[in-house]
């Protein structure tokens, strides 16, 4: 246990280290200074000086503390993020437990495969066009929506992009779940309890479900991956103001410093969600022991 | 309760499995509190017979036939009624029968729970009842930890304590004690005896080996392919009037020579693996060291239980864990203070043949497998590593096989045989037999067992055997040291220490692979009565 | 039963390559199949809706969609190859032999790629599009993809298999072992990891041109159309659908070739 832990928080530490050295050499590109070696790497040592003293540099667009533009575009995308995780959770449970079971899971591997084939900016696409078409909702493309003219018209623009975000999350949670599944069904304890006269019920919902779910948790970190991917385009397509938006913006514009404090934030993200994801199935599959 | 009559009568019992047939028309019958031992090799169709009587019919089997249960009416043998009749299944621990993640106690608990049909605080305590009428001195609150956390000993204990507290009508066991290591299969065929006499069960015990065979006594039905070869009690089974094919199985059942030894020469030759002061078995940081030889052309057997140390002396004297104290002289090389590469020139004439089934690179072809250490490190022409190659698969009777075969799709029998072959191409200097015959059947552990000793005979390696079973030692060495419990606790001749045990850890080893009830009607054998 | 699964998932993968080659086929043959060159515009045609003239229709510039989704899709069929070689090469291959290296440096170099594998691989291509041309960006999505199969196929090496243990006993050099994984994992699961890559990857390029990060104009693939499309794809759905159909077909048999059991994090 112990071990365990003191394992997983130097994986964490080393992780988050690393995702800082990268995030550092990104930025330190900015720097006005002849383009070799020597001189980058200098760069890099003066940039690790400066973040020691806590300044992390200021936007080439905006000219304002990198720090502030995150805290200000970090929470819209945060907000996508954590709903979208919700309606990732609230469809891809029920469907990947369905389908991890049994005849279904080999059943469902071809439907599987097409709707997962579906790139995100092609499905956040088609919803708009249906929820255009058919809803007759307003879909800002062409427009600024941190405008809505009211609460229910926000909340309206709102669904979209959490519905691109959450169905990508949600194709990420069935495959998590399935591959988890795959891993169980092999299990020689299915035939073994069976046999010592256990209810093939009874040891799915005791033995197997347990397994698949601390299976989901452990791979916190692929979701999370997918999550932000999906936040990256729905931003970009529904014109939502965020994080992952602005990502993209700086990147167009060169503004190395902007984008390197995104991407760590991007990297610990992942890092710390694999980091809780692997500690709380280690703690599930034990608790039921004790 | 039961009928008068017999509990169980089966007629023309078949089973289908993709078009092969598994049993062949099986009829017998079975009296209630009887015991019944189903002896076969594998692939015998023991497994599709328990299958069928424990009424979990795997998908694609295809049953027919007719079953009585306990005098009642005949019905389809692919039924899955089971009149009512308490049926308790007894696994080996070794084939995980447990989820790996939930704790025993309560596994065992949900499943005595659901087959009285009793509140799991009752089963608990019927668990606890059950426990306390066992050897080994198992209580629930060991239990309750995952099964990896126990020992195969206490597992195969924890669930035959399981199977009394059901008070069934009919226990099938599967295999339920093979390769657990001679003292624990004596005291678990010994318990499984004794509880079957005080809860009256019938029992069916289906097994490879023939040790519970000889040791439950009861009637013996030999399957082989399907059908019933001979049925009878074992002490007919093993005088000279049986078929042939089960005279053959008895026949080459390793038995200890126990007669005065006879003087023998001293080993020649130059010393291969010295030993020096060497210490082992984990905490043993302040104990003396270890000290021994062993010449070219010797062979020297590590008899003792699981976990008695000579395995961790094993891994130390070759190198898989470093050495805390003392030095191993290979050849009269330290391998640890060579550079890898160094080290991996002597090491090519070291080989290993052992009981795991994962030592072989389960991605390679059956070829590839044999001729890899050829072609690592010798710069030989096609021609001749492929005449080595079929040399010694001959040797070991795999040439028949398809050679683009991989290493995953062969049985395990054809893995041990494959792990010879690739010793006897290495021309090694030193052999390492690890528990090499565990999980083999009765008739593929004799052909094994030739095999190795064919291979000592014509290429005359040095042995280092490993085992837990004082047969296989005679068979494959002269000397022997027996550990128990992290120690090294008796040294010498095989033959002495058969003769005239000292330690008690040795004459419970001995004891645990004699025979004394049955040895005095063996017929035209040359060996002695057991000792005890 | 236990084999008509495998017996639906062969048929599936043989469809996906065979849909593949149709593919290949297509992208190679697209001046000849295609009846105007790339960016050749109708005048007066703008935003046509299907006939006969134009079966997809044309776009806001009056340019046949039919045409435009067949170079398209072979710019995208192109710029994938290209991304899933460096992906192999640099991810899965490299990966392999990684493992194997010295302790110390396989840790390190396990370590490095896999702080990069906690970074959306999108993202990543993104920024080294940024920080290079647009001309890379088939390299770039390469170099996104790599750091996941990097991850993956180092781990897949079990170094403390028993059966790498016994063979280093035995004297076999860490060489043959190398040669082991090269020969057998590569050769059993090759053909999988370039239909894994190349769906990977095909779905990176694309949405990273979508973004504005990929293929630039006169060169237009999928992504790029499908991005020109979107202001005016509630009126004129057709300048969008059929070059989506075609992209999501295209990554549908790259999936499908890949085998049925997993898919690819995308």
């Amino acid at each position: 246990m112990k071990r365990f832990l003191a394992r997983q928080l130097a994986r964490l530490t080393i992780g988050l280290c690393g995702a800082v050295l990268v995030a550092v050499a990104l930025s330190a590109i900015t720097e006005p200074r002849p383009r070799n070696l020597p001189a980058y790497l200098l760069a890099v040592l003066d940039r690790l000086h400066h973040l020691a003293q806590g300044d992390l540099g200021h936007s080439a667009i905006s000219g304002l503390p990198v720090l502030t533009e995150l805290i200000q575009h970090l929470p819209p995308t945060l907000l996508l993020l954590v709903a979208g995780a919700g309606v990732a959770l609230a469809a891809g449970l029920p469907l990947g437990i369905l389908f991890a079971f049994g005849s279904l899971r080999r059943a469902a591997a071809p439907i599987m495969q097409i709707v997962t084939a579906t790139p995100v900016f092609c499905a956040g696409l088609a919803l708009a066009f249906g929820a255009s078409e058919i809803l007759h909702w307003p879909v800002g493309f062409a427009s600024r929506t941190g405008l809505a003219a009211s609460p229910e018209e926000a909340l309206r623009l709102a669904v979209l992009p959490i519905a691109t975000v959450g169905l990508a999350g949600a194709g990420a949670v069935q495959l998590a779940l399935r591959r988890s599944a795959a891993r169980s069904a092999a299990a020689s304890f299915r035939g073994g309890l069976r046999r010592l006269g256990l209810g093939g019920f009874e040891i799915e919902l005791f033995y197997v479900l347990p397994q698949i779910f601390a299976g989901l948790i452990a791979s916190a970190g692929d979701i999370v991956l997918a999550l932000v991917s999906a936040a990256v385009v729905a931003e970009w397509v529904f014109h939502r103001d965020g994080a992952a938006d602005l990502f993209v913006k700086s990147v167009a514009l060169a503004d190395w410093n902007m984008t390197a404090v995104i991407l760590f934030a991007v990297a610990a993200l992942t890092i710390v969600a694999s980091f809780l994801g692997r500690v709380l199935g280690f703690l599930l599959a034990r608790g039921q022991t004790s | 309760m039961m009928e008068s009559g017999p509990l169980l009568e089966l007629s023309g019992v078949s089973l289908m499995r993709g078009g092969e047939t598994i049993l062949d028309r099986l009829s017998f019958r079975l009296a209630a509190g009887e015991k019944l031992v189903v002896l076969g090799e594998a692939g015998a169709g023991k497994d599709a017979l328990l299958r069928i009587l424990g009424g979990f019919a795997a998908a694609g089997d295809t049953v027919s036939g007719t079953i009585r249960y306990a005098g009642g009416p005949p019905v389809p043998a692919s039924s899955r009624q089971r009149a009512n009749l308490r049926v308790a299944y007894l696994p080996n621990p070794l084939s995980q029968p447990l989820a790996p993640h939930g704790s025993v106690l309560k596994q065992l608990t949900r499943v005595v729970s659901r087959q009285l049909r009793a509140p799991s605080g009752s089963a608990r305590e019927d668990l606890r009842l059950a426990l306390e009428q066992l050897p080994g001195g198992v209580t629930l609150p060991m239990l309750d930890t995952t099964p990896d956390n126990l020992d195969p000993l206490t597992q195969a204990i924890a669930l035959l304590a399981c199977v009394a507290a059901q008070t069934p009508d009919l226990v099938l066991a599967n295999s339920a004690v093979a390769d657990l290591g001679p003292r624990a299969v004596k005291l678990l065929l010994e318990a499984l005896d004794a509880t079957q006499k005080r809860l009256g069960f019938a029992l069916i015990f289906a097994t490879g080996g023939l040790q519970p065979a000889t040791r439950l006594g009861g009637r013996v039905l030999v399957l082989r392919g399907g059908r019933v070869v001979e049925e009878g009690s074992a002490e007919r089974l093993l005088s000279g009037h049986a078929h042939a094919y089960t005279r053959r199985l008895f026949e080459a059942l390793p038995r200890l020579k126990t007669g005065v030894p006879k003087p023998r020469g001293a080993v020649r030759g130059q010393p291969l693996l010295q030993v020096h002061n060497l210490a082992f078995g984990g905490e043993s940081a302040g104990r003396d060291g270890l000290t021994f030889e062993l010449r070219r052309g010797a062979a020297l057997a590590l008899v003792g239980e699981p976990g008695s140390g000579r395995e961790a002396l094993m891994r130390l004297v070759l190198g898989f864990d470093p050495a805390p104290k003392g030095c191993v002289l290979f050849d009269a090389v330290d391998l640890n203070v060579l550079s890898v590469a160094m080290a991996a020139r002597i090491r090519r004439r070291i080989a290993f043949i052992t009981g795991r089934d994962d030592t072989l690179d389960p991605r390679m072809t059956l070829y590839d497998t044999v001729e890899e250490p050829l072609r690592a490190h010798l710069n030989l022409t096609g021609e001749l590593v492929a005449g080595y190659r079929d040399t010694a698969l001959k040797r070991v009777g795999l040439a028949s096989h398809d050679g683009k075969r991989r290493v995953a799709t062969l049985s395990v029998f054809d893995k041990r045989r494959l792990q010879v072959a690739r010793a006897i191409v290495g021309a090694p200097l030193l052999v390492v037999i690890d528990e090499a015959l565990s999980g083999l059947d009765a008739h593929a552990q004799n052909i094994l067992r030739e095999v190795l000793i064919d291979f000592r005979s014509h290429q005359d390696p040095t042995f280092l055997v490993v085992t837990s079973d004082f047969t296989i030692a005679q068979a494959l060495a002269e000397d022997a040291m027996v550990f128990e419990a992290g120690k090294l606790v008796e040294r010498g001749a095989i033959a002495h220490l058969v003769h005239a045990p000292k330690h008690e850890a040795t004459k419970a080893l001995i004891e645990a692979v004699s025979l004394p009830t049955l040895s005095s009607d063996e017929r035209g054998l040359s060996h002695g009565p057991g000792s005890v | 039963m236990t084999r008509n699964p495998t017996i639906i998932g062969n048929i599936l993968r043989g469809l996906g390559w065979f849909g593949l080659a149709l593919f290949l086929i297509t992208m190679f043959l697209s001046d000849f199949l295609a009846h105007a060159p790339a960016g050749m515009e109708f005048a007066g045609t703008e935003l046509g809706p299907p006939s006969d003239a134009h079966p997809f229709g044309t776009d806001m510039l009056g340019r046949d969609v039919l045409s435009e989704t067949l170079h398209g899709l072979a710019e995208t069929g192109r710029l994938a190859m290209w991304a899933a070689l460096v992906a192999i090469v640099l991810g899965g291959l490299f990966g392999a032999i990684a493992a194997r290296l010295p302790r110390p440096l396989a840790l390190t170099l396990r370590g490095l790629f896999g702080v990069l594998g906690t970074i959306p691989p999108l993202l990543l291509a993104i920024v080294i599009v940024g920080l290079t041309d647009h001309l890379f960006v088939a390299v770039a999505a390469g170099f996104g993809a790599a750091p996941l199969g990097f991850v993956r196929a180092f781990d897949r090496i079990d170094l403390h298999s028993a059966h790498s243990d016994y063979a280093l006993a035995t004297g076999i050099p860490s060489l043959s072992l190398l040669q082991r994984d090269l020969t057998y994992d590569f050769r059993h699961v090759f053909l999988t990891v370039i239909a894994r890559a190349l769906t990977a990857v095909t779905i990176i390029v694309s949405t990273a041109s979508f973004l504005g990060f990929g293929a630039e104009p006169p060169a237009r693939d999928l992504g790029l159309i499908i991005a020109a499309a979107k202001i005016n794809h509630f009126t004129a759905w057709w300048t969008a659908v059929f070059p989506g159909l075609a992209l999501i077909l295209f990554i549908l048999c790259a999936r499908l070739a890949a085998g049925l059991e997993e898919g690819e994090r995308a």
